[in-house]
């Protein structure tokens, strides 16, 4: 059995991140049925969990790519209302990772990243692109600057992904399924750098099958299924003592 | 052990696959020019037969064909009365192009607005005027056009806007004394204002500090403008120098310009050859070139060799122009740029008057009770009004549903990643969907383009005087159908060829950069 392997301790701070009975319907079918949990600053949270369980849905409500329609969402003291005054600081603070990359096709590798920075934060293009450069080197690409996303492979592509959200100096990074779509002998690229990032205090929400990440990295493991958070636990509980049938069997199907 | 060879044969001719390539190309070939040859000396025999003589002197001979609009509206010879109809196709054509995307742009921008009511327009626009023959859509502008008051000896006076059943009259701009100076300033100006430009961008890119290029083009364009406003007197100097160079080329032999065409040919051919091998040329060195290439390359040179001969035999060809003299096409080249230059020299003699004026349309009493516009403004004719209505508004609906499409086309992960970065939906519009967008429009809409041009043709069918209208009265008076209907295809395809290679350059810079 893995051991939670302690990275350098990191200090848990205030509740960033409060969600109080969360709920979401496509149509008739009810994707959240009521979601209640905190998030403390500089926390590693992982969500597992089968799919159309709401996993997915719930951490893009956080952003709001999806609205919630009843229940409270509260990112760092600010509330997710319909204000886009509010939805524009929040985005700006939350970086998200997806499944699919998202990368401009158009833009080159160093576009991709300094977009944001420029047209959202105004940062001076000189500024913008030397944060870029620095982002590219802790990702491990900084060769590949010039060029554009469909000469990368899927690893490298995540990469600058990851780089492009943290560029907008992010309080919460929320990670959806970011490694689902990559070969097997690419995961592990996408994998350290994340684990790099938890290390550096990084608050981060995590969608993901890779257990031995969720086991290494994550203060916290969460259970979804049917819409609610069945279970939830530290990675020692969770993989060696879950209480629910749900989750055993869960677990059983995937380890 | 040892691996079993036959013994190496010979391939046979009839077997190798190199050989019969070559075989088939240049049959193709041969082929293509035979049955041209062919169709062309039958139908040469023909027209002889049928006593109908096929020859290009209309193209000189004084016409008596009143033009309703135009540069010239009675042009005194054929060449003349279809350089009016081409204008007028370009007139149509080009301002319509502009309008039709824009319109159609907007619409189809409208079509996936989320206000219901912009939405709904947007669809009923579309599918009312889609589905409705062009033809008829030109006739319903006219008929609108022609409903509306006539024009009586009350209304005489200038107006800022006028509408009326002779047409559409709006104030406008006209050129006046010192046009033409003023613009060697302007283009002055532009030229300052890019080194400025280039100059600041690079103390941005260096500083980080914000210097605004593209403003400061702008400004200097305005500055060198309103200097020249009033300075242009001062470069009335430059008048001997236009003429000058005027009767340069009219010194000079004529065999010179054949010799440039023939020169310009072989080295284009050159060029192009030379290009080729570059694109060939790999890391290791030139690649292989295979058969076809070959064939390409012997193609381009043949190509440069014989635009080398035709432009001797076009230059040496005979024509006699309106005033009835004879005179080499050479001769006409060099006759035409002198002209240009000495008529520029003359513009640069002006002293006075101002580079712009306004100009407002005036109705005036022409003749007994006939009132209709004068010169001042624009006015746009009733056939005018109803060929370029029609061909925007049907194009612009067809381009709408092709903007559509491509903003459809992107993938949502892209607008969900621009937002996730906290860009506004103006800012990811414009820096993300539509740069991708566009280079799924692009290609069907240059196909709008060729047709809006096309269409244009229909203006015969409101008396609006585009090249087919010209055509066909040159072609009654004159019974030279072929050679006028060569004109026309030769016109629209060059047209249309011209919008193609438009649309491929841009096609080729928007490509997105894949593996």
């Amino acid at each position: 059995m893995t051991m939670h392997e302690t990275t350098p301790e990191r200090v848990l701070g205030d509740d960033i991140v409060i969600a109080e009975g969360v709920k979401k319907w496509f149509g008739d079918f009810q994707a959240l049925k009521g979601v209640t949990t905190r998030v403390k600053e500089r926390e590693v949270v992982v969500i597992i969990g089968p799919s159309g369980s709401g996993k997915s849905t719930f951490i893009r409500c956080l952003n709001r790519l999806e609205a919630h329609q009843e229940g409270t969402i509260i990112i760092d003291g600010t509330e997710l209302t319909n204000d886009l005054k509010n939805i524009e600081k929040i985005r700006s603070e939350v970086g998200m990772v997806f499944q699919q990359f998202n990368l401009f096709p158009h833009l080159t590798v160093m576009d991709n990243i300094t977009l944001a920075p420029i047209w959202v934060r105004k940062t001076p293009k000189a500024e913008a692109e030397a944060t870029a450069m620095e982002l590219l080197e802790r990702v491990g690409i900084p060769e590949q600057a010039d060029k554009y996303p469909g000469q990368l492979s899927g690893g490298q592509q995540q990469r600058v992904a990851i780089a492009r959200s943290l560029a907008m100096k992010p309080r919460i990074m929320l990670f959806d399924e970011p490694t689902s779509a990559l070969d097997p002998e690419m995961i592990k690229e996408v994998l350290d750098v994340m684990k790099e990032l938890a290390a550096s205090g990084m608050t981060m929400i995590v969608v993901t099958h890779e257990m031995g990440f969720a086991r290494e990295v994550a203060d916290r493991v969460m259970f979804f299924d049917y819409g609610t958070i069945v279970e939830e636990g530290t990675p020692e509980h969770f993989f060696t003592n879950p209480q629910h049938d749900r989750t055993k069997l869960f677990l059983s199907q995937i380890l | 052990m040892t691996v079993e060879v036959r013994e190496h044969q010979k391939t046979p001719l009839w077997r190798n696959a190199t050989f019969l390539k070559w075989v088939a190309q240049i049959g193709v070939l041969v082929a293509l020019l035979a049955l041209f040859a062919l169709l062309g000396s039958e139908a040469l025999k023909n027209f002889n037969q049928s006593g109908i003589s096929f020859g290009w002197k209309w193209l000189s001979d004084p016409t008596g064909v009143d033009i309703r609009e135009g540069i010239d509206t009675s042009p005194d010879s054929g060449v003349r009365a279809l350089a009016v109809g081409m204008v007028n196709t370009l007139r149509v054509g080009v301002s319509g192009i502009i309008a039709a995307t824009v319109l159609g742009t907007l619409i189809g921008i409208g079509r996936l607005s989320k206000n219901w009511i912009v939405n709904k327009l947007s669809t009923v626009y579309i599918e009312s005027i889609r589905n409705v023959p062009l033809l008829l859509q030109i006739f319903f502008w006219q008929a609108m056009a022609l409903v509306l008051p006539q024009l009586a000896t009350d209304d005489v006076g200038t107006y800022w806007f006028k509408a009326s059943n002779k047409g559409f009259g709006l104030a406008w701009f006209r050129t006046d004394g010192g046009f033409w100076p003023w613009m060697l300033f302007v283009v002055a100006g532009i030229l300052v204002g890019r080194a400025v430009s280039r100059s600041r961008h690079r103390i941005q890119e260096e500083t980080g500090r914000i210097t605004y290029p593209g403003l400061s083009w702008l400004a200097t364009v305005i500055v060198f403008a309103a200097v020249g406003w009033f300075a242009w007197p001062i470069l009335r100097f430059l008048a001997p120098v236009w003429h000058g160079i005027a009767s340069f080329f009219r010194a000079l032999p004529p065999i010179v310009y054949p010799i440039v065409g023939a020169i310009a040919s072989i080295g284009f051919a050159v060029l192009w050859i030379r290009n080729f091998f570059e694109s060939r040329r790999t890391p290791a060195g030139f690649g292989k070139l295979t058969d076809d290439d070959w064939f390409r390359v012997i193609f381009a040179g043949f190509s440069g060799i014989a635009l080398a001969i035709v432009s001797f035999v076009i230059g040496g060809f005979v024509l006699t122009t309106v005033g009835g003299d004879k005179a080499s096409v050479a001769e006409l080249i060099g006759r035409g740029i002198a002209n240009v230059f000495d008529w520029l020299g003359r513009s640069f003699e002006v002293t006075s008057g101002s580079p712009i004026v306004g100009s407002r349309p005036e109705v005036i009493v022409r003749g007994a009770g006939f009132v209709n516009f004068s010169e001042g403004g624009v006015v746009m004719s009733v056939p005018f009004f109803a060929i370029w209505t029609g061909v925007t508004l049907y194009t612009a609906s067809f381009i709408a549903e092709i903007v559509r499409g491509g903003i459809l086309a992107v993938p949502k992960g892209q607008t969900e990643a621009a937002m996730a970065l906290g860009l506004r939906r103006s800012q990811y519009l414009r820096l993300v969907i539509l740069p991708q967008a566009f280079r799924i429009i692009l290609p069907p809409m240059g196909n709008q383009y060729l047709n809006l041009m096309k269409n244009t043709s229909l203006g015969i069918a409101v008396a609006f005087p585009e090249i087919v209208q010209v055509g066909t009265t040159i072609l009654n008076q004159t019974g030279q159908s072929l050679p006028v209907v060569l004109v026309w295809m030769g016109f629209f395809v060059s047209l249309s060829l011209g919008i193609s290679a438009i649309v491929n350059y841009y096609n080729r810079k928007m490509m997105i950069v894949e593996r």
